[in-house]
């Protein structure tokens, strides 16, 4: 368990940075100045000190001189409100890991902090299984890639009747987002990550290829697609010339609007996310026509990482099925029968993690009743 | 007193005396800012006017045209050119065009100077406006002009100098000033000039200000256009998009401190200026 040294003569900011290591399963210790700190190094290993600049009796380029030359090389993450670069140059001179300026997001701590203990971006304590609340960061550590643009779309368009189109058309799983303007659409832009983005071709006071360039450094994976009038010429290459994906004709079909949607989250769909011998299944967001596309893609996507899973040379896997759909038990069960036959046949015991409906329709297809069943992933990982 | 110390007093008391002959805006580029300014103003009475300029209208159709903004069917025509650009991009365009050309000299020691500076002003521009864009950091089309201009007072400088240095050299062609030396003297004394120019120009404060204030970091308003400029000219600097001489060690912890007071991760960094190195090279 990594062990780490917090230094700040501020109690409030120590306790802030204990409460945000502590959940990844850190060993945190506190110190009140350099001398503190110095005096805790000595007597204990840690494998990182975040350090605090401005601190009484010993600052904090004090205590890091003090600690090179003695010969301590324990990497050092700043963090302080100190942001000169004389200071900083010093700091760097000295050999420091990273640096947070304050007031900081809990996030760039935690990200800044794995990095210098060389963990994972998506680390999680080793004991996830063993409490509950421990529990939740091997979810949100899984989840992460899960939630990268597949299942929310925007529209930008000055007319709020297109908003309210749209999302008569759209699939009740997909989250919708509207905007009237450009900049509010920038600020969604910077908060969440799009699968789809349909923007007005005339929308007031905006430069399209401006707009398309800018949306493209903040969704890096979206589809974008200009919403055009049917009477305009040539205007498809037009708008690929301005950095757009698609277009798609104003008024609306149903037909057009669904065969988007398909395009954007069911094909371009990451139907698996994998951390290590831990398989996550991803939900599905079409049309009831598009499902048995969704099995058989899956299949052959859980086939190909169940291979590497044994590849890797781990005997048992845990895969989360909890967002698979349930709309056909016989079809579900049938797929949960061949998942596992898959996971025997690469000699890999398969523990699966499902809802009580879940459970309700495995227990009634005689197919699917070797598949082994559990409520939560805790109890899954437990059974190994 | 050595002859760089020399230069250097003559650059400054020119200064101080405000006895500089500053470059204008060119005319017609001036009264076209002037026009846009208007709250209902006409884009055909922007291209007419521009029209009567054939080397900025030249100048505007080649940037149209380049491959950052170029589209499949190349404009033919001013009025095609300002009716694509709309009326943010004119504004950058039209002060562009005018900063391009301060970057110009047919001497030999400075040409290349300049011209190396210039595609670092071109870098911090593209790089600020993305930072802007990526981190909410005030208006993206604001931060690329900041950062086109923030070292204009360099190349207004080096003329200066060389001119200064010409007229002692007659007196005594023994006395001379080494190349380094020559760029440090350059580095010490352009910011005023850069200043002073953006306000003759009537450039917004907030250019003014990242023209002003380039040394450290506002940590009162991280999302400033300041800010934004200061990052990209601080990673342009790293990857080696600059001419004159860096403190590696001073720049590594600009950097360092960007990333967190503009909230870009190491990859999104990666990203923002993969090809920044090629971008500023583009209509140079």
């Amino acid at each position: 368990m990594p062990r780490i040294l917090t230094v700040d003569d501020s109690r409030a900011i120590r306790m802030i940075v204990s409460k945000q290591l502590q959940p990844l399963g850190f060993d945190i210790t506190e110190a009140e100045d350099g001398n503190d700190g110095l005096s805790k190094l000595q007597g204990a290993q840690f494998d990182l000190v975040v350090l605090d600049v401005t601190m009484p009796n010993l600052d904090g380029p004090g205590m890091l001189a003090k600690m090179r030359e003695s010969g301590n090389k324990t990497p050092v993450l700043m963090l302080t409100s100190e942001s000169k670069t004389a200071i900083v140059t010093t700091l760097m001179r000295l050999g420091i890991a990273d640096f947070v300026l304050k007031p900081f997001q809990g996030e760039e701590l935690k990200a800044k902090v794995l990095k210098a203990l060389k963990l994972p971006a998506n680390y999680a304590p080793a004991n996830a299984a063993a409490s509950p609340s421990a529990a939740a960061p091997a979810a949100t550590a899984a989840a992460a890639p899960a939630s990268g643009g597949g299942e929310r779309a925007l529209v930008i368009d000055d007319m709020e009747n297109v908003h309210k189109k749209v999302r008569s058309m759209i699939p009740a799983a997909v989250t919708l987002d509207t905007s009237l303007t450009a900049p509010e659409a920038m600020t969604l832009c910077r908060a969440n990550k799009y699968g789809l983005i349909l923007v007005d071709a005339e929308l007031p006071n905006t430069s399209l290829s401006s707009l398309t360039k800018q949306l493209r450094l903040l969704q890096t994976k979206t589809v974008l697609v200009a919403m055009v009038l049917r009477t305009a010429n040539n205007v498809t290459g037009e708008m690929r010339d301005q950095g757009f994906d698609d277009v798609l004709f104003k008024p609306f079909t149903n037909e057009a609007v669904e065969a988007l949607v398909d395009k954007c989250f069911l094909d371009n769909q990451e139907l698996v996310t994998v951390q290590e011998n831990f398989l996550r299944v991803a939900g599905f967001h079409g049309r009831e026509d598009k499902l048995e596309r969704y099995f058989l893609r899956l299949m052959a996507k859980l086939k190909e990482v169940l291979s590497k899973v044994a590849e890797a040379c781990f005997d048992s896997a845990v895969l989360d099925a909890t967002a698979l759909p349930l709309t056909q038990p016989m079809r579900a069960a049938q797929f949960m029968a061949d998942v596992s036959k898959a996971a025997s046949d690469a000699g890999v015991a398969l523990r699966v993690v499902g809802s009580a409906e879940m459970a309700a329709v495995v227990g009634r297809f005689e197919e699917a009743k070797a598949v082994r069943l559990f409520q939560s992933v805790e109890e899954a990982r437990a059974a190994a | 007193m050595k002859f760089a110390e020399q230069l250097e007093q003559i650059v400054k008391t020119r200064i101080e005396n405000d006895s500089l002959t500053l470059p204008s805006l060119p005319a017609v580029a001036f009264k076209a800012l002037e026009l846009t300014r208007a709250p209902e103003f006409n884009m055909n009475d922007v291209a007419s006017l521009i029209e009567k300029d054939p080397v900025l209208a030249a100048q505007m159709l080649r940037l149209c045209n380049s491959a950052a903004m170029a589209t499949r069917e190349p404009c033919k025509s001013i009025s095609q050119a300002v009716s694509r650009l709309g009326t943010k991009n004119i504004r950058s365009v039209l002060v562009e065009i005018s900063a391009r050309r301060i970057f110009e000299s047919r001497d030999q020691k400075v040409g290349a100077t300049v011209k190396a500076l210039w595609e670092h002003s071109r870098a911090v521009a593209q790089l600020a406006q993305r930072v802007a864009v990526v981190a909410g950091a005030a208006d993206p089309d604001t931060a690329y002009l900041a950062g086109l201009l923030h070292d204009v007072g360099k190349p207004v400088v080096a003329t200066m100098l060389l001119e200064a240095e010409n007229q002692i050299a007659q007196r005594n062609p023994k006395l001379w000033i080494d190349f380094p030396t020559w760029l440090d003297v350059v580095q010490r004394c352009h910011r005023p000039i850069g200043l002073d120019l953006a306000r003759k120009w009537q450039l917004p404060e907030e250019i003014q200000k990242a023209i002003e204030e380039c040394a450290d970091y506002d940590p009162a308003n991280r999302l400033s256009t300041g800010n934004a400029v200061r990052f990209a000219n601080a990673v342009a600097k790293q990857q080696g998009i600059y001419a004159g001489n860096v403190s590696a060690d001073d720049n590594d912890a600009l950097v360092m401190v960007g990333r967190s007071l503009l909230g870009i991760d190491d990859e999104t960094l990666t990203r923002l200026s993969a090809d920044l190195k090629e971008k500023s090279k583009e209509a140079a």
